[in-house]
């Protein structure tokens, strides 16, 4: 631990200088570069020499100071620590020289300060974990935790709370993952020729599945599900940059993601009650974020290929851009539903077709809209169902039938907030 | 002549080295920020007379046929000393008060906080015997 004196440390007192999330993006990082060096075969060591390059940073730093690129010590330690697994295990003698020369030249770059060709390493490690960990031969719910994992350095116990299951069941879900990359030999590349784009789809469909679950409103930690949206949007972030992943859809993802994180500061009251976008105060929605969001959008509008993400995208964006609820632009929205709705039979999204439909042509409108989702008998038992339409029966003003649908959609939900929101209003209509 | 408030030294010992091999990314840098405002807030106040972080690495002496020397330096990693604190302090409690602050109990570390022995007894009352006779 010599570099902890010749350092130049600062005074432990300005540890609160350390970046938000630093170890946790540091880890994301330096799991994908270790996994380059050691083999996706040995993922679970990348993970192991991480975490030790992280403790020891937390077990020094406290009583000798944060050195003045934090990063770049932790770096250090995990090459470190990386150097002496390569001299003591006997599975990396044959490849040791072959390793030893990657290592070489990764720390002599990454000593240089923010240098770029280590970057650039960086990224293209990534990304490849990206593509490993996305492999359609692992299951989808596999494969957002094994991301979460070793690409965003979440702990078992933080992926537990966030899919609202037991870190026991995370870890063992992690462990067989792994396990399955030794057994069918997934590749640690960047997939090319003709297989890239399907592949390509996989990944972003994982990175959708992922944002959705860490914004959907839930009874689970908020914080914890709000970072699995930006985590979302750093990785799809990176995917845009990629020569090859830089597509429409992509950036057309990335649009969408960043409309919609944007809005989060506003969802909640300030007792965690859901407001409605009607309700919400537009003055907290995050600006620089919508118009990163926007600009991502510009950069999907080329070629010819409409992907969902595209459609989502641009409703979204008409939400975003509304100086208030009632200047909508809700006839581009439902169009935009008419596009949807040809594509995908989801009555999900007819659902939410019809609150377009209402909010065009009228509530009588939207309950006829509701009455004709194809599939409807899927929503029986979806409470947003009935909070519709309650809500277009209350703008009917028949307020009996109204409260009857909202006493079925908070029996229904799950959520606290939500069931408080719905019982209210089922009350509020009977008073 | 003296005055009635004694100062002595309390040895905080911190105990467990492999507890925060579990905590994730983002919890390690929550404790290393609340252990180093703790640490900060004690240096202020002039509290901490020396304070180290241990190394796991070390040996373990001890005399089975001559002497032995182990790979250790303990038999049981939930009890080997990951550093500690030398406090000023002017009684146990005050040691004690300090030594519940410490962030990582709830995640399992153990404090053991001992008394430093100044002098050895004898020493000492021959000590207050020549200051009662000068006085």
């Amino acid at each position: 631990m010599s570099q902890l004196q010749d350092n130049g440390s600062v005074p432990s007192g300005e540890i609160s200088r350390l970046t938000e999330h630093l170890f946790r993006v540091e880890a994301g990082k330096l799991v994908s570069v270790l996994t380059g060096v050691f083999g996706i075969d040995h993922l679970q060591l990348a993970e192991d020499v991480v975490q030790e390059a992280l403790v020891r940073a937390f077990r020094t730093w406290p009583y000798y100071g944060i050195p003045k690129n934090p990063a770049a010590w932790i770096t250090q330690t995990a090459k470190n620590l990386a150097y002496d697994l390569l001299r003591r295990e006997k599975f990396f003698r044959e490849k040791q020289t072959e390793i030893a020369i990657t290592v070489e030249q990764w720390s002599a770059d990454s000593l240089a300060d923010e240098s770029p060709s280590f970057e650039t390493e960086i990224k293209d490690h990534r990304l490849r974990l990206i593509f490993a960990c996305c492999h359609p031969l692992i299951a989808q719910e596999a494969q957002t935790a094994l991301a979460l994992r070793t690409l965003c350095g979440f702990g078992a116990a933080e992926i537990a709370k966030a899919f609202l299951t037991t870190e026991a069941a995370i870890a063992k879900r992690l462990t067989r993952t792994r396990q399955k990359i030794r057994e069918l030999g997934i590749p640690f590349e960047i997939p090319s020729g003709e297989k890239f784009s399907v592949r390509l789809d996989g990944v972003l469909q994982t990175l959708y599945l992922l944002f959705n679950e860490g914004y959907k409103a839930s009874s689970g930690d908020n914080l914890v599900r709000e970072d699995l949206c930006y985590e979302a949007i750093r990785l799809a972030t990176l995917l845009a940059e990629h020569p090859l992943a830089n597509q429409p859809r992509t950036h057309a993802l990335v649009a969408l993601m960043l409309l919609d994180a944007a809005r989060l500061p506003a969802r909640v009251d300030t007792d965690g009650n859901i407001l409605r976008l009607r309700e919400q105060d537009r003055s907290k929605w995050n600006r620089p974020m919508i118009e990163r969001g926007i600009i991502h959008l510009g950069q999907a509008a080329s070629g010819d290929v409409l992907s969902e993400y595209h459609i989502q995208a641009g409703i979204t964006a008409c939400h975003c851009m509304a100086a208030d609820y009632p200047s909508t632009d809700w006839s581009r929205i439902l169009s935009l539903y008419d596009q949807w709705t040809k594509t995908n039979n989801s009555p999900v999204i007819a659902l939410n077709r019809a609150v377009a439909v209402a909010n065009v042509n009228g509530p009588a409108a939207g309950i006829e809209a509701v009455e004709s989702i194809q599939n409807r008998a899927e929503l029986d038992s979806y409470y947003l169902l009935y909070a519709v339409l309650g809500e277009f029966e209350s703008q009917l003003h028949h307020l009996e039938a109204a409260a009857a649908h909202f006493r079925r959609a908070s029996q229904l939900t799950e959520v606290k907030s939500e069931r408080v929101f719905l019982s209210k209003k089922a009350r509020a209509l009977r008073s | 002549m003296s005055t009635q408030t004694t100062t002595s030294e309390y040895m905080l010992l911190f105990r467990g080295t492999h507890w925060d091999m579990s905590l994730s990314p983002e919890e390690l840098q929550n404790v290393m920020s609340k252990w180093t405002a703790w640490f900060d807030r004690l240096v202020e106040r002039g509290k901490i007379k020396s304070a180290h972080p241990l190394m796991e690495e070390g040996k373990i002496v001890t005399w089975k046929k001559g002497q032995t020397v182990a790979d250790g330096p303990f038999a049981e990693s939930k009890e080997a000393i990951g550093g500690y604190f030398l406090l000023q302090m002017t009684d146990l409690d005050e040691a004690l008060d300090i030594a519940k602050e410490c962030p990582a109990l709830e995640y399992g570390m153990t404090v053991e906080v001992r008394p430093v022995a100044g002098s050895c007894p004898s020493l000492q009352k021959v000590n207050a015997q020549l200051a009662h006779a000068t006085s």
